[in-house]
């Protein structure tokens, strides 16, 4: 359902902003979390269920996607728990996201059948049917009314379709398992979808796919608000898919002035922590490949990261040690301002996974997504088409900003090669989806990646076909390389900024873009 | 050839509300007229909040030659184009 606008992204987005609401209006001493109830039924109306067979049910679930979207776990559905639950301890403790990140919600889901062939009205039952002859396992015969698949015996290798001259055969699969690279979907004793957390690598995709809306992540947007309304300097890194996120209209300058008032002190973008990762990994891939390591994995996606420790253990180490932007951007930041907070803006669900890790923990202290984010907008009715342009900070080079984009990181990596070891070939190898990242492993496993750098990315098209974006793909990806050309530098190398640790933010040279 | 304008807010509440994904609607239309036989031009256009949401927050809001479409959804807003292009069909 990518790209088209249905019920669920409707509701997404007004639990985010009801949630968002709430924490710039409540009484910081004594909130009154049954604000959420009337949430639902401000979602949910009336007495006629539209989405579900009961509104009841409609408005249960949403009070589930809420506790979510505090960051707090869903309840058991068998045993009675408050909804307000653990919501005055979030409101009074700092972090406080748990894994599992990304949950299903078990009513919500609606046990579709695993992966299965079934035959449609479309079967002529025809005198060849070629679907009997090519069946290796003789499941598929001739019924009464039309061809016939024996679940039991079938083996679904999909040839009856393949060969099936009315397009008759159809394969019938759950939408959260197919956009799961990392297989890590089952089901539980009552068919419902869930969610195995030792392959999961929380890259969010599922969530976007549930035709159901039974799937959502933990989010943030509650604790960020709570720590801004509490005088806390917060500063924001902004992810370098942003370009073109939230309308036409709303130009980078003006969706930075409608971060800065929603009380945020500043907007860095990551595009420059990815000039700094970008030098790193070309340093890493000049000195150990292939002397060291057979070849060199990108670092900045945390789904593809993770993936590959847990698809290839021992291949684990040719994934580049560098700081991803996030952290490389939040540690300058926390550096120069070490008791502000920084939040983490972005497309990706897995950087919320990735904040909570040992090492990152100290640097970034909430992540949200751009959908969060325009729920906050939406609560503080920030109308980002009348503010007022600000000049935009050039923190990142065009590489940098680039991203964003399938293809963009090993681009940048291979021009800061280049620059160093002008000789130097470099064959790049990219995925952009875990499924292909897998492959890709399986290449690399066999030899045939030796002396490449591979560039894996868990979403479609990069990190703008990320779950929390609001652009359709390649609008997006068009916004993104334009924004990327207004940058007064080129790669990563050109970027003074980039350069060695201690490097002020305030040492950047402003410019207007496209000026 | 007849031409249609399509103006679709792009404020911050009709963008949550999905008018991005309108415009990408309207825009996918294009290809289908082409196919079609009556020829009439589609005239897009981003405008910015019109403060309608302020009153009434049943955005996203889009005019189709001036005509107010609120709630607006893909569906409601390629009718009403179609309808003004001679499209659908003649009803004999």
């Amino acid at each position: 359902m990518r790209g088209i606008f249905t019920p669920i992204t409707k509701i997404r987005r007004q639990v985010f902003t009801e949630v968002a609401k709430f924490a710039f209006e409540r009484d910081l001493g004594q909130s009154d979390f049954n604000f959420f109830y009337e949430s639902s039924y401000r979602i949910i109306p009336g007495e006629v269920a539209i989405y579900r067979d009961s509104v009841f049910k409609e408005r249960a679930i949403i009070r589930e996607r809420i506790r979510l979207a505090m960051g707090l776990p869903i309840r058991p559905s068998g045993t009675h728990t408050p909804l307000t639950e653990g919501m005055a301890d979030i409101a009074s403790s700092g972090r406080l996201l748990e894994k599992p990140l990304v949950n299903i919600i078990p009513f919500a889901c609606a046990a579709c059948p695993t992966d299965r062939f079934q035959v449609s009205d479309n079967c002529r039952k025809c005198l060849a049917h070629p679907c009997t002859s090519v069946c290796p396992v003789n499941a598929v015969s001739i019924g009464r009314a039309a061809a016939e698949i024996d679940q039991e015996k079938c083996i679904r290798c999909g040839r009856c379709r393949e060969i099936c001259p009315y397009h008759a055969i159809l394969r019938f699969g759950r939408p959260c398992a197919e956009a799961c690279g990392a297989r890590a979907i089952g089901s539980d004793a009552l068919g419902r979808a869930v969610i195995d957390q030792d392959r999961c690598v929380s890259c969010g995709l599922c969530i976007v796919a549930c035709p159901f809306a039974a799937i959502a992540d933990k989010s943030e947007i509650f604790q960020l608000i709570t720590d801004i309304r509490s005088g806390q300097t917060v500063y924001a890194a902004i992810a370098p898919s942003f370009a073109g996120q939230f309308g036409p209209l709303a130009t980078p300058g003006k969706v930075v002035a409608g971060i800065k008032a929603l009380g945020i002190r500043r907007v860095i973008e990551v595009g420059w922590g990815a000039d700094i990762s970008s030098l790193h990994e070309a340093e890493e891939f000049i000195r150990d490949v292939p002397a060291k390591k057979p070849f060199l994995g990108t670092s900045c996606c945390p789904s593809w990261a993770m993936f590959a420790r847990k698809e290839e253990p021992d291949l684990s180490r040719c994934i580049a040690k560098t700081h991803t932007p996030m952290v490389a951007s939040a540690k300058r930041i926390k550096e120069e301002h070490p008791d502000a907070s920084v939040v983490f803006i972005g497309p990706c669900v897995a950087k919320k996974i990735e904040a909570l890790e040992e090492e990152v923990r100290p640097w970034v202290d909430y992540v949200i997504t751009f959908e969060e984010l325009m729920g906050l907008f939406s609560a503080r009715q920030i109308e980002l088409s009348e503010m007022e342009e600000v000049e935009l900070m050039s923190y990142a080079s065009r590489d940098g900003r680039n991203y964003a984009l399938s293809g963009g990181v090993a681009q940048a990596v291979v021009n800061v090669i280049h620059s160093r070891d002008p000789g130097r070939e470099v064959q790049v190898m990219k995925a952009d989806s875990l499924a292909d990242c897998g492959r890709m492993l399986s290449l690399a496993r066999a030899g045939k990646a030796d002396g490449c750098l591979l560039e894996g990315m868990a979403c479609p098209g990069g990190c703008v076909g990320g779950p929390g974006t609001l652009s359709l793909i390649p609008r997006a990806g068009k916004a993104v390389a334009s924004f990327a050309e207004t940058s007064p530098y080129r790669t990563a190398g050109d970027n003074p900024l980039s350069g060695a640790p201690g490097t002020r933010m305030d040492q950047t040279v402003n410019f207007t873009p496209g000026g | 050839m007849a031409s249609i304008l399509v103006e679709i807010c792009a404020g911050t509440h009709c963008v949550m509300m999905g008018s991005m994904n309108i415009i990408d609607a309207v825009h996918s239309l294009e290809e289908v007229r082409a196919q079609g036989p009556d020829a009439c031009e589609i005239q897009v256009r981003a405008i910015p909040c019109m403060g309608l949401c302020r009153e009434q927050s049943n955005g996203p809001f889009v005019r189709v030659d001036g005509e107010l479409i609120g709630q607006a959804e893909s569906e409601s807003v390629m009718a009403a184009i179609m309808k003004r292009c001679g499209g659908g069909r003649e009803q004999p």
